[in-house]
């Protein structure tokens, strides 16, 4: 009897309290806000080489492409604007990641040193904003 | 020193007991039942595009993922692949009701498993799907409307007691109105929802989209101006308000299921939202009293349109809410209802359609026509003179 009122409140509260984290959370994990946002938003993504070059993740390299890595969540064709279906800031949440993971699962990319994201987004009817992602340095570019 | 002081330990230790008896009251499995076998085809939907992808060839960690934490266990290939079919043969039995316990605890875990494997894989509906199978995995309900059941019966031996301690139901009934309101106050707290602005933007944006559909002129510019998205913000959010706080009363509970269902339809049609329409829609039969045949149904078998009744109503009773019982010949179709109302003629049609799961949606707005009304208050006008008859 102890350990089901035991289970049921903890489950309340542990509900509660996931409510209560979307609303500070980038990924917002049970907390069930449904279409939060009309926002919207695009990025340029770049390769920084060693030598300092920025190309495109648009461009196909050392046998990658950026569409076939990176093929949930809308960040497919950054270029293209796009709603960010669960908000901006998960949208972003989620791109800031797509960065680092691309940066650290292409071995047979010896040039790039890291990838750069330059974001523009619009908060629902807000002016645009725009900021800029990086992924993590990779180790032995160039 | 306070003077209610000495009273407070007693009166907790009373909420308490009273607490534990809601929790521990033995109530009908029918509902869980009914759910866990809505429940399979959903969660064979859910699977689709991870057994596709498997099909192909293709895993999650081909492409960008993001674990949650490092501990979690991966799979080889091959064994995650093999673990998502494993995950659709028991969605079936589960459905099914074949070795219901094992099937309905196999599919949470690897649904719950495979969820967890990134965040990319997160969505609202998918929580919701593990939540309603933890739910069904951790209450009886394979003793009813089950291969396991029918086993049992073939093998001659009795069965097993539909009912069980209430606590998941209230549990998974306390998780489905808390996703409505959840939802519901997000957007009431959120300026430019509440005002329309996010409504307004979608449906600016999706113009295109909008002029392929078969509306009229008038109901495109309808669509597309703001000051209609003002009002229609706040007839949303509201919705999704009334839908979580009126579920819990009696007196408002088929009324927020009836919206409930108007509201996932809209949904579905209008948003791409997975499996949550469906699932969200088979959920709703939870709020079903958590009793069974407590209803009779009185048939006059002789008359065609009762007997016709008495089929349809031993089809579609998916709920077992009503007991069928022949009536004298030439009787009018009657229903005695749990309280003891007694209702006879078109009134006990529309209201026995109304309680059937398929046919409630069209059925409960008939039950507001004045015949239907007069009819269930008098026989209730009836019950209260006879009962107030000194003995």
């Amino acid at each position: 009897m102890v350990g089901r009122r035991v289970v049921v409140v903890a489950v309340v509260v542990l509900q509660l309290g996931l409510i209560a984290r979307g609303y500070w959370a980038d990924h917002k994990e049970f907390a069930f806000q449904m279409f939060p946002e009309s926002s919207t938003w695009r990025a340029d993504v770049v390769r920084v080489t060693a030598d300092g070059r920025r190309v495109p993740v648009e461009q196909p390299w050392s046998g990658y492409r950026w569409d076939e890595l990176v093929q949930s969540r809308g960040l497919s064709y950054p270029s293209v604007r796009h709603h960010a279906d669960a908000g901006l800031a998960n949208q972003l949440a989620f791109l800031e990641a797509a960065l680092d993971w691309v940066a650290g699962n292409t071995p047979r990319d010896r040039e790039t040193r890291y990838l750069e994201a330059k974001v523009t987004s619009w908060h629902n009817a807000d002016p645009p904003r725009v900021g800029v992602l990086r992924s993590r340095i990779r180790e032995g570019a160039g | 020193m306070n003077v209610a002081t000495p009273h407070a330990p007693s009166q907790a230790r009373g909420l308490v007991a009273r607490f534990d008896a809601l929790l521990g009251r033995a109530v009908s499995m029918r509902a869980f039942a009914l759910l866990r076998v809505l429940a399979g085809p959903v969660v064979l939907l859910h699977l689709r595009p991870f057994l596709a992808d498997g099909i192909d060839g293709r895993v999650y960690r081909d492409a960008f993922y993001e674990p949650y934490a490092t501990w979690y266990p991966e799979l080889p290939d091959a064994l995650y692949v093999g673990l998502l079919w494993v995950a659709a043969v028991a969605a079936v039995a589960m459905s099914l009701g074949f070795l219901t316990r094992l099937a309905t605890a196999t599919t949470f875990a690897i649904v719950t498993y495979n969820l967890f494997l990134s965040t990319t894989h997160f969505h609202n509906n998918r929580a919701y799907l593990v939540i309603v199978l933890a739910m069904l995995a951790v209450a009886p309900c394979g003793r009813e409307l089950s291969l396991d059941a029918w086993i049992r019966r073939r093998r001659g031996l009795p069965a097993l007691d539909p009912s069980a301690p209430a606590w998941p139901l209230w549990l998974l009934r306390f998780e489905c109105a808390a996703i409505y309101g959840a939802s519901g106050l997000s957007k009431l707290l959120d300026p430019d929802w509440f005002g329309g602005t996010v409504t307004w933007q979608r449906v600016t944006r999706a113009e295109d989209e909008l002029q392929a559909w078969p509306l009229p002129d008038w109901a495109l510019s309808l669509l597309t101006d703001r000051g209609f998205h003002t009002g229609a913000a706040k007839f949303i959010v509201l919705t999704e308000l009334f839908i979580a706080a009126g579920l819990w009363w009696r007196g408002t509970r088929y009324a927020a299921v009836w919206v409930a269902v108007v509201f996932h339809l809209s949904i579905e049609v209008s948003a791409s939202v997975q499996v949550f329409s469906y699932l969200a829609l088979a959920v709703l039969v939870i709020w079903a009293v958590p009793s069974t045949r407590d209803r009779v149904l009185r048939i006059d078998s002789a008359q065609v349109p009762q007997r016709r009744l008495g089929v349809l109503v031993h089809r579609l009773d998916w709920l077992a809410r009503f007991r069928v019982e022949p009536a004298p010949p030439g009787s009018p179709l009657e229903v005695l209802d749990r309280d003891g109302t007694v209702i006879r003629g078109a009134p006990a049609l529309a209201f026995t359609l109304s309680r059937l799961p398929l046919t409630a949606w069209f059925a409960l707005p008939t039950l507001l026509l004045p015949a239907v009304r007069r009819a269930r208050r008098q026989r209730s006008d009836e019950r209260a003179m006879i009962a107030a008859r000194p003995t």
